[in-house]
């Protein structure tokens, strides 16, 4: 470890034109740095909103001035010691000479240490007005493969400034890796490769992190076959898998795809004479033809009109005097299952939302600033929603201090937050009813740090030039643009999601760069071709559920076991709460019941979600829809699922009422057709032989009475396979 | 700012709530040299049970979310200028020269039963974060997530009587997870209000007309079902976790004893009385349930009572419900020593921080980390004991100071459990129970 360390450290000074001439060093580019790399402004540390016993430090230096005179001004004489600068506090606490809660941070004979004490020496000057700042940070090289024996490989990371210079930084960069087994980095940002597999490093210097990928090959050799593809999305996973030595899975059959299309695609099973038709067609267009039709029923709309409503937290409660109440929140969803049905594209879809204006019963869409906020009307807590909804970002941290793991600083975060200063919701004549309009003259948001006023600007991009117009406008059109890859991508991404159960970038509303997509290039080609069907997600869809990849059985083989993230195979992925009861309700033919709603409604199209609706649907996962957050849908099993799943009423009182069965026994069929016809309901396949014994057992000798039956349709919706998509 | 708003991403919920569907997402963290070196034993996930030898043998962990103020509670400064002392006065104990604020004045009466640590300190006064550390000893870390300590509980020593070895009066936050653990170790949430007149658990008693014999046909043709899909899919993960829920549900349901348990019909009006009933407040039947739980063989019973963020106005919430509390943790201690039980129930009362020294300007106070008060009782823990001491006006532990971490190491030496052994996360990588947790042995008096 020692030896490697001295081999790789690098001279402060070594890259770029920075001029080696002996001039005093600078607080920003050469103190802070020391800090940042110490750890002494993290969160734990002196970066705590309160500081750390006494002495506070801005969180990873997004505030320089206050930091300068919090070390030189704030107790005169205490931290830094011009006198006598070996004694200043400052060094002794950091090389824990005196007792020191964060411990020893650096060595006395180290590089820190020495940068310390010359910058004291030098009088412990504040740097003048033209200091150069960090434009950015390069990692070179950005891409490691290892193969074969070698293990390790140096990153240099270096450092941009804003006159022209660069620097290497690697002594001052802090580092991480997103999974340390296949890869390592240490203090210096050299990577050790560890077990076969694809992850990214990281290294983070001034308020820019940037990430390198990382592939470790497995050993041995390894031999590609030649597989066909159906489209560029199978091209775009077949070469990544190449370049991972993983072999994807074998196709699906014909059963399991029929069954995995209509719950991904309409949410709900095929019927036992769907299932038929679909089993006896010879086309071999015959997926793609189901794909099409699915993308035609109507119940299609219900799904994504569900998704979107949950994502949007639309519901309504008690805040009635916020604007959020049942009329707002029905009225609301049927806009946006109606803009489902309309085919409206995505960006005319968003659009209306972002840039809406008027009553919010007689134009819905301008709900979204009645449903986001839940009551009050807070514009930073709007426009993070935004973000997150429509570009998968989170900005929140940016609101006291720079993204630790992200590109956001304060000034993007206040900057968006203007979009929303001037939003106004009035109280309009008829009950409920608001009147959601921008006041253009309202001021702009204010800098937490000295309160200076930011403009509307777009993420990481230009001010909206306004003035005196609603900065709303220039905002959608901004955001849904085909140029802007934080849109498409991330529609592109949730859309994904949908049919793997997985992001790309997952989860989908945690895009950062420290989260990068585990298939770069396909999520780029998935963005473009969205915005190139006009933001049409049926096309999008199509591409996806055709391709041999969406199509892959779930059954692992030796090289794709351990991958979770490169579509490899198909993974066994529990149904939605929603679709899981409507599922039950279907294959009973018994329409669920739900409070104030019309017979015959479905879970799924429940317009505040399922989790106030129905214990069954709130013990299976649905969404409470208080955050945006995708994370609040549930799919892990619990032990009052199963009691539910064998004792609840839900169950029983389908069996009960269902007349399936007895229709059937009317009609005079026999018992095993009866069984066929009920797993195909169930599980869109017929029973084996051993499992078609089993259930003529538990007709006791008595086929002509329901009870055998019920008992067979309980195991039926009991089974693991019935309660997962796989 | 933001500590007055209480936003922000929630950390562990990040990606924790799919983690059971995407079994391997943490795979490939492999062992490194210094891991093997290290002292502990290495427990694979999912192993076999260990036997609990530990002084307790059950837990209730009674939760005050959002972080309830020391000095309204168990370490009032009657000296201290008024800004710091706030709107209550105290109530002397059954420790000799000890006081409680006025509000604890029943449990004041029980202090020689339990230990009142006064130098718990924590890191982050932000409510994911600390919650999710109270929890499990870990501030979270994007990298992995970590399991809660009833989780931990439930994967070391399994079910007993037929029971889950975890429950929940309700329910548990997202941070009380079971992380990298399969969520076969969750709690089970009793989900309705003990409170409730009708309290009955949904759904552990065979419905209306099924009998046992039609029960077992029906359980048959499942497995049949399940024997078919494994044989076909091949994805073992899935289907256990789903086969362990139907075996504990199988047994919760076939056992008339197990089911009692979680009845509060069998229990004397006297017994209810000591516990309290407070109209608005279900703290006296939450306790009480957990009591009847862990006495039929629960592990652990996480109680969740009342919120505590009082930023504004912190007389009228501390009024409001600590009353009930009081009566019913009094009661609890009284009621567990009464039945012989208090030397093998652990009973902790936790909140993830504390309050501002100072009262500000809404009458409030804000998030403290740096010290604030838990307790301890039972289970081998020293009875009528001040653990530690908070400087004159709260802001700093004066001695002793106990880490979350530590404080958590205690609780599992307690239980038998070592706390620097390591769990096998997937992928192969050790993970610590407490990470730098080391048991206080000054509260253990056995």
């Amino acid at each position: 470890m020692r030896v490697a360390l001295l081999l790789l450290s690098v001279p402060l000074f070594a890259a770029g034109a920075v001029p080696a001439a002996p001039k005093p060093l600078s607080f920003r580019l050469d103190v802070m740095p020391v800090f940042f790399r110490a750890g002494c402004n993290q969160g734990g540390c002196h970066g705590a909103a309160a500081g750390k016993d006494g002495f506070h430090l801005s969180l990873f230096g997004y505030d320089p001035a206050g930091d300068y005179y919090r070390l030189t001004r704030q107790i005169v004489g205490r931290r830094i010691d011009l006198a006598v600068p070996e004694q200043s506090l400052l060094l002794l606490k950091a090389t824990g000479m005196v007792p020191h809660s964060g411990g020893r941070r650096f060595q006395p004979d180290s590089e820190y240490y020495r940068t310390l004490l010359r910058w004291i020496r030098e009088g412990a000057q504040d740097d003048s007005a033209g200091v150069p700042t960090v434009t950015g940070i390069s990692l070179v090289p950005d891409k490691l493969v290892f193969s074969g024996k070698a293990r390790r490989q140096a990153l240099q990371v270096v450092a941009s400034y804003s006159d022209g210079t660069t620097r290497s930084v690697n002594n001052l960069a802090l580092y991480l890796t997103n999974n340390k087994a296949t890869a390592d980095i240490d203090g210096q940002g050299a990577v050790t490769a560890g077990k076969p597999g694809d992850t990214f490093v990281f290294a983070r210097f001034a308020k820019y992190t940037i990430g390198a990928e990382v592939i470790v090959l497995p050993p041995g050799r390894f031999k590609w076959p030649k597989l066909a593809g159906n489209n560029y999305i199978d091209g775009l996973v077949w070469s990544k898998l190449q370049k991972l030595r993983i072999l994807p899975s074998p196709p699906a059959s014909d059963e399991q795809f029929l069954r995995r299309a209509y719950i991904d695609i309409i949410g709900l099973l095929p019927t036992p004479e769907e299932y038929r038709r679909f089993m006896r067609d010879r086309d071999p267009q015959k997926r793609a033809k189901l794909v099409d039709a699915l993308l035609d029923r109507d119940e299609f709309n219900d799904l994504w009109a569900a998704r979107w409503s949950e994502w949007l937290k639309v519901r309504s409660d008690s805040n009635s005097a916020f604007g959020t109440d049942r009329k707002a929140a029905a009225a609301y969803y049927d806009w946006i299952r109606d803009q489902m049905r309309r085919r409206t594209p995505l960006d005319a879809f968003v659009k209306a939302q972002i840039a809406g204006t008027g009553s919010n019963l007689q134009n819905p869409p301008v709900n979204l600033y009645t449903m986001l906020p839940q009551g009050q009307y807070d514009p930073k807590e709007v426009a993070q929603d935004v973000a997150q909804v429509f570009t998968g970002m989170r900005i929140q941290c940016a609101q006291c201090h720079n993204h630790p793991f992200d590109r956001w600083t304060q000034e993007d975060y206040y900057g968006f937050v203007s979009f929303f200063t001037g939003v106004k919701r009035k109280m309009a004549s008829e009950a409920r009813e608001f009147w959601i309009y921008d006041d253009p003259n309202a001021p702009p948001a204010k800098h937490l740090l000295d309160g200076h006023p930011v403009p509307a600007t777009f993420l990481g991009g230009a001010r909206a030039d306004s003035p005196g117009k609603d900065p709303r406008i220039a905002l959608a059109e901004w955001l849904t643009s085909p140029d802007n890859p934080w849109f498409r991508q991330n529609m592109a991404n949730r859309i994904w999601a949908q049919f793997f159960s997985r992001g790309i970038v997952d989860p989908v509303d945690d895009v950062r760069i420290s989260n990068p997509p585990s298939n770069r290039e396909l999520l780029e080609e998935l963005g473009r071709r969205l915005a190139a069907y006009g933001f049409d997600m049926r096309r999008l869809i199509r591409d996806i559920c055709t391709s041999r990849v969406y199509q892959l059985s779930s059954v692992p083989n030796d090289s794709n076991r351990d991958d979770a993230s490169q579509f490899s195979h198909q993974r066994l992925r529990r149904l939605r709460a929603d679709v899981m009861l409507d599922a039950l309700a279907e294959v009973t033919a018994t329409p669920s019941v739900f409070s104030a709603m019309p017979r015959g409604m479905r879970a799924v199209e429940l317009y505040e979600g399922g989790f106030r609706a129905s214990y069954f649907l709130k013990t299976f996962g649905s969404a409470p829809r208080d955050s945006v957050n995708t994370s609040e849908e549930r799919f892990e099993p619990t032990l009052a699922q199963a009691l539910h799943m064998i004792n609840g009423t839900t169950i029983d009182q389908k069996l009960a009422r269902s007349t399936v069965v007895a229709a059937m026994l009317q009609s005079g069929r026999k018992p095993s057709d009866i069984i066929d016809d009920l797993f195909i309901r169930a599980l869109a396949r017929k029973p084996s032989e051993t499992e078609m014994k089993k259930m003529m057992e538990l007709l006791g000798g008595k086929p002509a009475e329901k009870q055998g039956y019920d008992d067979v349709l309980w195991a039926l919706v009991n089974s693991t396979e019935f309660e997962f998509n796989h | 700012m933001a500590h007055r708003e209480c936003t922000g991403p929630i950390y562990p919920t990040s990606f924790g709530r799919r983690s059971f569907i995407q079994v391997g997402i943490l795979g490939g963290m492999g062992l490194t040299l210094a891991d093997l070196l290290r002292a502990g034993e290495v427990r694979s996930a999912g192993g076999p049970p260990r036997q609990s030898l530990g002084k307790a043998r059950s837990v209730i962990q009674i939760v005050l979310p959002g972080g309830i103020a020391s000095q309204e509670s168990w370490d009032p400064k009657p000296e201290a200028p008024i800004e710091y002392r706030g709107p209550f006065g105290v109530v002397k104990t059954k420790i000799p020269g000890v006081v409680f604020s006025e509000n604890l004045a029943r449990t004041a009466q029980v202090a020689d039963k339990i230990t009142v640590v006064r130098s718990v300190t924590g890191r982050i006064p932000d409510h994911a974060q600390a919650t999710y550390q109270m929890f499990t000893g870990y501030l979270p870390t994007p990298a992995i997530v970590h399991p809660s300590i009833g989780a931990v509980v439930s994967h070391e020593f399994g079910p007993r009587n037929n029971l889950p070895a975890y429950v929940a009066v309700p329910g548990v936050p997202p941070a009380a997870g079971t992380g990298y653990l399969s969520s076969r170790y969750g709690a089970f949430e009793v989900g309705a209000d003990p409170g409730q007149r009708n309290f009955r658990v949904r759904d552990i008693a065979m419905a209306k007309g099924m009998t046992e014999d039609r029960f077992d046909r029906r359980r048959n043709a499942r497995e049949a079902l399940e024997d078919h899909f494994r044989r076909a899919e091949a994805n073992p993960a899935e289907l256990d976790a789903m086969g362990e829920f139907y075996q504990q549900a199988y047994k919760l349901i076939t056992s008339p004893e197990a089911r009692k348990a979680f009845s509060l019909d069998g229990e004397p009006e006297s017994v209810s009385k000591l516990y309290g009933d407070y109209p608005r407040h279900s703290i006296g039947r939450q306790l009480l349930l957990a009591r009847r739980l862990v006495e039929a063989g629960v592990r652990l019973v996480t109680v969740m009572y009342g919120g505590w963020d009082h930023h504004v106005r912190i007389k009228e919430g501390v009024s409001e419900g600590l009353p009930a509390f009081d009566h019913a943790f009094a009661g609890l201690i009284a009621d567990l020593d009464r039945r012989g039980l208090l030397d093998s129930t652990l009973v902790m009362v936790t909140s993830e921080f504390g309050r501002t020294p100072k009262v500000n300007e809404n009458a409030g106070r804000d998030h403290w980390a740096r010290v604030y008060s838990q307790v301890l009782a039972g289970g081998g823990i020293t009875r009528g004991q001040i653990y530690g001491a908070t400087t004159a006006t709260a802001t700093e532990p004066d001695r002793d100071p106990v880490t979350v971490e530590d404080f958590l190491a205690t609780v599992y030496k307690q239980l038998g459990i070592n706390s620097e052994d390591r769990i096998l996360a997937p992928g192969n990588r050790p993970i610590d129970i407490v990470r730098d947790g080391h048991p206080v042995d000054g509260l253990c008096s056995a």
